[in-house]
């Protein structure tokens, strides 16, 4: 410190706290650093609301179409997840209500849902539909659209690949 | 004011005793964070090309996937930077300084993240966030940091605050691997790795991949860049704090003098 060493310091400087002449504090005690706590006491909200919400959508089993009715937690009776990819030709738009059929690993399932899906949904792409499925027909509340891990520029000759292949997805022969 | 108060690695100890924390490494660095950067726009928004499925919002990805790789090696540097302070005998305060400044820009980069990656949801899956485990893991780690950072503030003494603050860097770290396999962990809504995937195979057209590469570079530089200057601010805020107790000390000696 300053040209001095502070293990000396106690015994040359008076380190008693001052007062003023009417013997009350000659300066406060120093201000506690609330921003930090406060800080710490919102991280401790926003983790335990984290994790509460990841369990919470958790509890709604994720699924893919070819497991409903077979891998416990997907059943017809209960609110669900769905995976699958969007069928060639299955979607109608009708009165604001959407429909179409999604498939994975050769099992299909219609899907209705009230709304247009947002994102890139269309035909040949893997969705995630959330929902309940009544009268054979999985009644969706929000869909989803994964997207995989490949990108291809829009104008590659695969495209024209792709289409000459028509509708072929990625968990049809997973 | 000891010089072991405020040792540093290396690079900020010139800065200590100056009024600036640019030298001529920090403006090289800055240039070229700033031309990379530039390159990054242009390669991004101009020379490549659009996604068959995504379209235009593929280019929301130059900056998402650079970011989170940047705040994973800021998180990382400041595990490092803890380990040497808490494991080493001199105690460098360089060290603690090195890991809250590297913790403080990965903050950032996670923020842009989260930020940029909403946009990109919204677009491609139709929803700007989802209870997932990518994101969900994402967020929580980025809640972690701004803890550690809040921890760094609460006062004491600067070895205090390096001593606890180095130990939660250590054990925050954790949280990295579990952010990045959580794909794999948990069935998500994200897509899983593309390039730092185990398979080898790289499924990105090669101007999408090149375009990717340089927004790592620009990122890289603009990390080192914030890197430099931030632990020699860091420095001068010690340095300031410490002049204030001294003035006090000088005051108290004064009095005994009197």
């Amino acid at each position: 410190m300053v040209g001095s060493d502070p293990t000396r310091g106690a015994d040359d400087v008076d380190l008693t706290p001052r007062t003023n002449v009417d013997g009350t504090a000659a300066a406060g005690p120093r201000p506690r650093q609330w921003l930090p706590i406060i800080v710490l006491a919102l991280v401790f909200v926003a983790g335990g609301v984290i994790v509460t919400q990841f369990l919470r959508s958790a509890v709604d089993y994720y699924c893919n179409v070819d497991e409903v009715g077979v891998r416990d937690g997907c059943d017809a009776d209960r609110r669900i997840r769905l995976q699958g990819t969007v069928d060639e030709g299955s979607i109608v738009q009708d009165r604001g209500v959407t429909s179409f059929s999604i498939s994975f690993n050769g099992s299909s399932m219609p899907v209705v849902y009230d709304g247009e899906p947002g994102g890139i949904f269309k035909e040949c792409i893997p969705v995630v539909v959330h929902g309940v499925i009544e009268q054979g027909a999985l009644q969706g509340d929000r869909v989803e659209v994964k997207h995989s891990d490949e990108y291809v520029a829009v104008n590659d000759e695969r495209v024209a690949d792709a289409t000459d292949l028509g509708c072929n997805p990625p968990g049809s022969d997973a | 004011m000891t010089t072991t108060d405020h040792d540093l690695p290396a690079q900020s100890s010139a800065a200590t005793t100056s009024s600036a924390t640019g030298t001529r490494a920090t403006r090289i660095i800055g240039i070229a964070a700033i031309v990379a950067l530039g390159w990054l726009v242009a390669f991004g928004l101009g020379f490549s090309p659009a996604d068959r499925d995504q379209e235009e919002a593929v280019r929301i990805l130059y900056v998402h996937v650079p970011t989170i790789w940047l705040a994973y090696l800021a998180f990382v540097v400041t595990a490092v930077a803890s380990a040497m302070y808490l494991f080493t005998s001199k105690k460098s305060l360089g060290w603690d300084r090195m890991a809250g400044a590297s913790a403080e820009i990965g903050v950032v980069f996670v923020a842009v993240t989260l930020a940029v990656g909403a946009m990109w949801g919204r677009l491609t899956w139709g929803v700007f966030w989802q209870w997932d485990a990518r994101l969900t893991t994402t967020a929580l780690l980025f809640v972690t940091y701004v803890g550690y950072l809040a921890v760094r503030r609460l006062g004491g003494s600067h070895h205090q605050r390096a001593r606890r603050s180095s130990v939660l860097g250590l054990i925050a770290v954790i949280e990295i691997p579990l952010v990045h396999w959580s794909v794999r962990l948990w069935r998500s809504l994200h897509q899983e790795a593309t390039v730092l995937d185990t398979d080898g195979d790289i499924d990105m057209d090669g101007l999408m991949l090149f375009s990717l590469f340089v927004g790592v570079v620009a990122f890289t530089l603009l990390y080192v860049w914030l890197m430099l200057h931030r632990t020699r601010t860091m420095a001068m805020e010690d340095i300031v704090e410490d002049r204030g107790l001294d003035a006090a000390l000088a005051a108290r000696r004064a009095e005994g003098e009197l």
